[in-house]
């Protein structure tokens, strides 16, 4: 190259596309059980998104409305957009490529990327990886596929879409008078193509139709008036790279079932099948020669219920006991099902079970800690939960974690140990409202009744628009365990309580107070809920200062919150 | 000559002797290493005093000594900042028949909640499982409704002692080297209304195995930088007759 490089740009990769014309309408056609020759298209939102050729012969366009489709064609098959579909039905093609060559890149569903260097060597030519590529991906799924081959990504992809091979060294050639709006075929994802597609349009008023006028604009000009966007385009436009292929060996999730033949429900039997299935999983990962990070396991009831959960297994920490310890996971969450204590739906005997091992990776890969390996105190940390874990039953021992919310006991989530979710709010939004730290260190599980009274014994309240009716000054918690029994005597029916009431302690006066800070959560859902909180410093019954209390107030009643003790 | 003869075999009598010396360090270091890493090293330089945090060090100036009982009352703060330091270092909590603990208030203190474990209702198994939970975790907190016997409470302590794990226990335990009993807890930055909860001293009595008279100290646990210069504090630290 005469030119100095520009320092972002990769070596260029010659690479070769395997491209499925109109895959969204081709999967949803596969799926709906539709012949490939039937006229088909796929909606989303007010438009079509793909349009099958037999439905594009009679006259429908993508982005045209259903109803314009359907008087072009009257016979259209109009289909659901399901991106996870459209990934999902893409798996076999992708593995289908695989037979031929040793690793692709999924750019997006319908197009697959090959660095061909290697496979083209190996095929001998790039015609015959291409007819190879074609031959296996028609044969094994089923799918009409195109293939072509250049240099950098935007020249591969368009050279797919007119099946030709473009000779190196000739992309930038191959691409100069080739119209702008080519551009976007380049970028792969939505929110990219449609700032790609915002560029080209700024392009085409300003008079630049080709690809060609677009690479003779100085560099620096493009790069100040379009930012990074522009940068991106004059490289890709260039036949150029911005990063090289990510090819990565797709492993798939390695899954076994077990069928119960008669519904289990006692603990020996599920004991059998939970040793039965992990032993199967462990022989199954040890075939492929891989570890896994997560196991699902999935069970279905006789009810027709389906119970999913997803355990995390520390690599790290068991090497060879995988079995033994997959077994009891299955035992414990079996049982804890059955038995009705664990969460779920109602208990039912079980007709079958599936692991399914996710995250899985090649033996050898896996990821050690940041600071080295597991060491000692942890693996003996982990063992130790675990056996209080058997000792008290899977979900008795909980690991806990920090999530977003706005009162104390929102703010925490409990879970298992062991178990996997998605963490349900992020601690890192604004959450206005949040009751301010410091956080209190006693949190009720359920709040509990308690009263707030003014000067005159009457309890205070708080109207909607945060009115009080007077300012507190005395608090009245339950009575703690021990204290009952005097604490009863004042509940006595002679003393005028009738049905059931809490047991009062002695009231406290308040000390000082803050509030009220209004919180209404959630107005559109079933578990909305509108309350007022209040800090409330308390004194000791010999008049020194005592703990504050977080009290809310909600549909007429006081509840305690929380305890800063 | 001879006299440079005996001096020659001297210096290299106590050059091997050097090297042996230096030998026998070398392996001894590399075992400890193994013992340390393997976590199955009781060694002296373990059971060194931990620390209490910066706040509440007037409590007990020389720290806790791993393998003891710290007998806390009235204050589950006061609990959580004990196990502070511990967690900062690295060891695991294991929080038993806590149900009403508030994380928050732990995470915020600096305790690890990766390294955490949350036993609420230990329920009629609690000797075994606080029993289990000293064998691997060295930090255990032990809530005031445990259903342990005094025979029970003898024994966590003794297995603790010999696995140099440091109990905080919320409720009664005869075997314990200090006690901090709560008296009174100020909060300050409440007002008639106004205002939020910003900082809070605590009066503890403080009482130890090796001091026959408790002390009463002052400390100052929830911190209000922003804030907390504003009130004059005055330093307590007496004794009680």
């Amino acid at each position: 190259m005469s030119r100095a490089k520009p320092s972002s740009v990769v070596a260029t990769t010659r690479r070769a596309v395997l491209w499925v014309p109109d895959w969204p309408v081709a999967a949803a056609m596969k799926e709906a059980g539709l012949k490939t020759d039937a006229p088909a298209a796929v909606l989303h939102g007010r438009g079509l998104v793909a349009v099958s050729a037999a439905a594009r012969s009679a006259g429908v366009r993508r982005g045209q409305t259903q109803r314009l489709a359907q008087r072009a064609c009257p016979d259209i098959a109009i289909l659901r957009h399901d991106e996870g579909r459209d990934s999902r039905e893409f798996e076999p093609v992708a593995a289908a490529a695989e037979q031929v060559v040793a690793g692709v890149e999924i750019s997006r569903p319908g197009l697959l990327m090959v660095p061909a260097e290697g496979a083209a060597r190996f095929h001998g030519s790039e015609e015959a990886l291409a007819e190879a590529l074609t031959g296996a991906v028609a044969e094994l799924s089923g799918y009409e596929c195109a293939v072509g081959a250049a240099d950098g990504i935007l020249a591969a992809v368009i050279a797919a879409r007119s099946v030709s091979i473009v000779p190196p060294g000739k992309s930038e050639e191959f691409l100069r008078g080739l119209p702008i709006q080519d551009l976007a075929l380049a970028a792969m994802e939505r929110r990219q193509r449609e700032s790609v597609e915002g560029l080209v349009d700024v392009l085409v008023r300003l008079g630049i139709v080709t690809l060609g006028d677009f690479t003779a604009l100085p560099r620096a000009d493009v790069v100040a008036r379009f930012g990074a966007v522009g940068r991106w385009g004059h490289l890709v436009a260039r036949g150029h790279d911005v990063r090289p292929p990510v090819v990565r060996r797709s492993l798939d999730d390695i899954s076994v079932g077990y069928l119960c033949e008669e519904p289990a429900e006692r603990v020996e039997q599920l004991t059998l099948i939970a040793a039965q299935a992990a032993k199967e999983l462990d022989e199954a990962l040890l075939a492929a020669g891989v570890r896994c990070g997560r196991v699902r396991i999935e069970a279905s009831t006789e009810r027709g219920d389906t119970l999913a959960r997803v355990w995390r297994t520390d690599v790290g920490v068991r090497t060879g006991a995988f079995a033994r310890h997959m077994t009891d996971r299955v035992r414990w969450q079996l049982e804890g099902w059955l038995s009705g204590t664990a969460q779920g739906p109602e208990p039912a005997p079980l007709t079958s079970l599936s692991l399914t091992a996710e995250d899985v990776v090649s033996l050898g890969d896996e990821q050690a800690y940041l600071w080295g390996g597991t060491s000692g105190t942890d693996s003996r940390a982990h063992r130790t939960v675990e056996r209080l874990q058997a000792l008290l039953g899977v979900e008795s021992v909980l690991s806990v974690a920090e999530q977003g919310g706005r009162s104390p006991r929102d703010r925490v989530l409990a879970l298992p140990w062991g178990q996997e979710t998605r963490q349900a709010r992020r601690v890192d939004h604004p959450w206005p409202g949040q009751i301010p730290d410091p956080p209190p260190a006693t949190v009720l599980p359920f709040a509990e009744p308690m009263e707030v009274l003014d000067a005159g014994g009457s309890p205070v309240a708080i109207d909607r628009r945060l009115g009080m009716s007077a300012s507190p000054t005395w608090v009245r918690l339950q009575a703690e365990p021990g204290q009952a029994r005097p604490a009863a005597t004042r509940r006595h029916p002679s003393a005028g309580n009738v049905g059931w009431e809490p047991t009062w302690g002695q009231a406290r006066p308040v000390d000082a107070w803050a509030g009220p800070w209004p919180m209404v959560e959630r107005w559109w859902s079933e578990d909305s809920s509108r309350r007022a909180f209040m800090q409330i410093a308390m004194r000791n019954a010999d008049g020194s200062a005592g703990p504050a209390v977080l009290a809310c107030f909600s549909a007429g009643q006081w509840w305690l919150e929380a305890i800063y003790d | 000559m001879k006299e440079l003869n005996a001096l020659g075999s001297l210096v290299s009598t106590g050059a091997v002797a050097s090297r042996r010396d230096e030998r026998l360090k070398r392996a001894r270091a590399a075992l400890h290493s193994v013992e340390a890493r393997m976590g199955a090293t009781r060694s002296p330089a373990i059971a060194e005093s931990l620390p209490l945090t910066p706040a509440i060090a007037a409590l007990l100036p020389s720290g806790v000594r791993p393998g003891s009982v710290v007998r806390v009352e009235g204050s589950t703060a006061l609990m959580l900042e004990v196990a502070v330091e511990n967690s900062r270092r690295g060891a695991w909590t294991a929080l038993m028949g806590m149900p009403t603990v508030g994380v928050l208030a732990a995470a915020r203190r600096g305790i690890d909640l990766s390294r955490v474990a949350l036993v609420p209702h230990p329920g009629i198994h609690a000797p075994q499982a606080v029993g289990a939970a000293i064998e691997g975790i060295e930090m255990v907190l032990v809530g005031s409704a445990v259903a342990l016997s005094d025979a029970d409470r003898r024994r966590l302590a003794a297995r603790a002692k010999e696995r140099s794990v440091v109990i905080v226990a919320a409720g009664p335990w005869g075997q314990a080297q200090a006690t901090l009993r709560v008296e009174h807890s100020q909060w300050r930055g409440l007002g008639d209304g106004q205002g939020r909860l910003r900082e809070r001293s605590l009066t503890v009595l403080v009482s130890t195995k090796h001091d026959a008279r408790p002390r009463r100290v002052q400390v100052v646990l929830e911190h209000d930088h922003a804030w907390g210069l504003r009130s004059s504090r005055q330093a307590v630290n007496e004794e009680v007759a």
